[in-house]
């Protein structure tokens, strides 16, 4: 079954658009949850996503995507 | 299966300084802004919990104290790692970096050892102005006494930075803004690399061919590697074979692979963000010039910033930037078009 990685509502205070700076784990790649697998800078504080899950990584917002809390990043299958 | 461990240059180089820290009680950190925030660079993010005030020292910002203090300890058997910055900065604290820290060793008559090394930032292309987006990567490089390395991605980030720590002569860090993952700065993919857990060296001094071409070279170093990477993709489809040399380390110079790399393709491009004259692509074209003329087809020519200060406006300033395009124009004009025989 597959896990979607959802950016948290609580990774930053308020509500501002967020950009994917960085994945850590390649498209397709396997993950161990837990595992840091992105970063996301807002107003340049950057924030940290883990994996929920182990299994293969999906990433469906590419790098430099502009974001906002409850956006589904990627999914681990 | 051991999970992909991709990282961005400046988790690269914390991790690094991490492990030396770890190992050896004598290295230490100082800089501006380098603790509570971590760096502006993301470079020195964590250390701090993990070690403290003591060693992750915030300074004032007073580069001539603090980069002269770091000399002083590197002479009395520390291992300071020190940031400027923004290389920009050199202008205040140029006494230190170049009377002190690169020729201490040699007054000294090897006498004292000056294992320090200084990170600075390079780099321009997000319109911060001509006092916070240039490389001088040719300045440090010109004067003697000083290492200078400049990774293109998060393998040799780390690599470079543990061989730097562990050397016991001063090694300049130079690395470019636009590959560090900080999205304000660029961002550059191909910067973000698997990077093994444990503590390993990228030997300074090395040169690394990171594509192999048949009719033309192009070297550079930092973020000209990335330009010259999509080029030649470009100019794969032309039919042109491009083989791309990142330099890594700038002093000592590894000559060898760019004259073994020109002398099979016959041709050579130089990439370079620091300006045009009397800089580090010139140095390169005289390595192969001095070499052997015979092995050149054609004329080599140089990419790199326009001999004038670093417009701030974002049309001026990308107007003067290296970028893949220069690059695939400069090959068309030296390459005869469609494959040419090797």
């Amino acid at each position: 079954m597959a896990t979607d990685i959802i950016i948290p509502s609580d990774l930053w205070e308020g509500d501002e658009e967020s950009v994917i700076t960085a994945w850590l784990a390649s498209d397709g790649a396997t993950v161990a949850e837990g595992a840091l697998i992105a970063e996301i800078m807002t107003a340049k504080v950057q924030n940290e996503i883990a994996a929920p899950a182990s299994g293969k990584l999906s990433i469906l917002k590419e790098q430099e995507a502009v974001v906002v809390k409850g956006d589904v990043i990627g999914r681990i299958g | 299966m051991e999970n992909e461990r991709k990282l961005t240059i400046a988790r690269a180089m914390a991790e690094a300084v991490a492990q030396e820290m770890r190992a050896d009680p004598s290295v230490f950190v100082m800089g501006e802004d380098i603790a509570d925030l971590g760096g502006i660079y993301g470079n020195t993010r964590g250390l701090l919990a993990e070690f403290g005030k003591e060693r992750i020292r915030d300074t004032p910002i007073s580069e001539t104290a603090f980069i002269g203090a770091a000399v002083g300890a590197a002479q009395d058997g520390m291992r300071p790692v020190v940031e400027l910055m923004f290389v920009d900065f050199f202008g205040v604290c140029f006494d230190a970096i170049y009377n002190l820290m690169a020729k201490n060793i040699y007054f000294s008559g090897g006498n004292f050892k000056v294992p320090m090394v200084l990170m600075a930032s390079t780099g321009g292309g997000y319109s911060d102005g001509g006092q916070h987006s240039q490389c001088v990567y040719g300045t440090f490089a010109h004067l003697p006494g000083m290492k200078v390395v400049c990774p293109s991605n998060a393998y040799d980030a780390k690599g470079l930075m543990t061989a730097a720590i562990r050397d016991d002569s001063p090694v300049v860090y130079m690395f470019h803004k636009g590959l560090q993952g900080m999205g304000w700065l660029g961002t550059e993919p191909g910067a973000n690399v698997h990077v093994p857990e444990e503590a390993y060296e990228v030997e300074i001094g090395k040169a690394a061919v990171v594509r192999e071409g048949r009719d033309l070279t192009i070297v550079s170093l930092g973020q000209g590697v990335h330009h010259a990477l999509k080029a030649a993709k470009t100019l794969e489809a032309d039919g042109i074979s491009a083989e791309v040399v990142d330099l890594r380390s700038l002093v000592p110079l590894d000559r060898e692979t760019v004259l073994t790399s020109v002398a099979k393709t016959g041709r050579l491009i130089v990439v370079d963000e620091d300006y045009h004259s009397y800089g580090v692509t010139g140095e390169i074209i005289a390595t192969v010039a001095e070499h052997d003329l015979a092995a050149l087809k054609a004329p080599p020519r140089r990419i790199a910033f326009p001999d004038v200060p670093i417009p701030f406006a974002r049309i001026m300033e990308q107007y003067c930037l290296p970028n893949p395009d220069k690059i695939v124009a400069a090959a068309r004009e030296i390459c005869p078009a469609g494959a040419p025989a090797a």
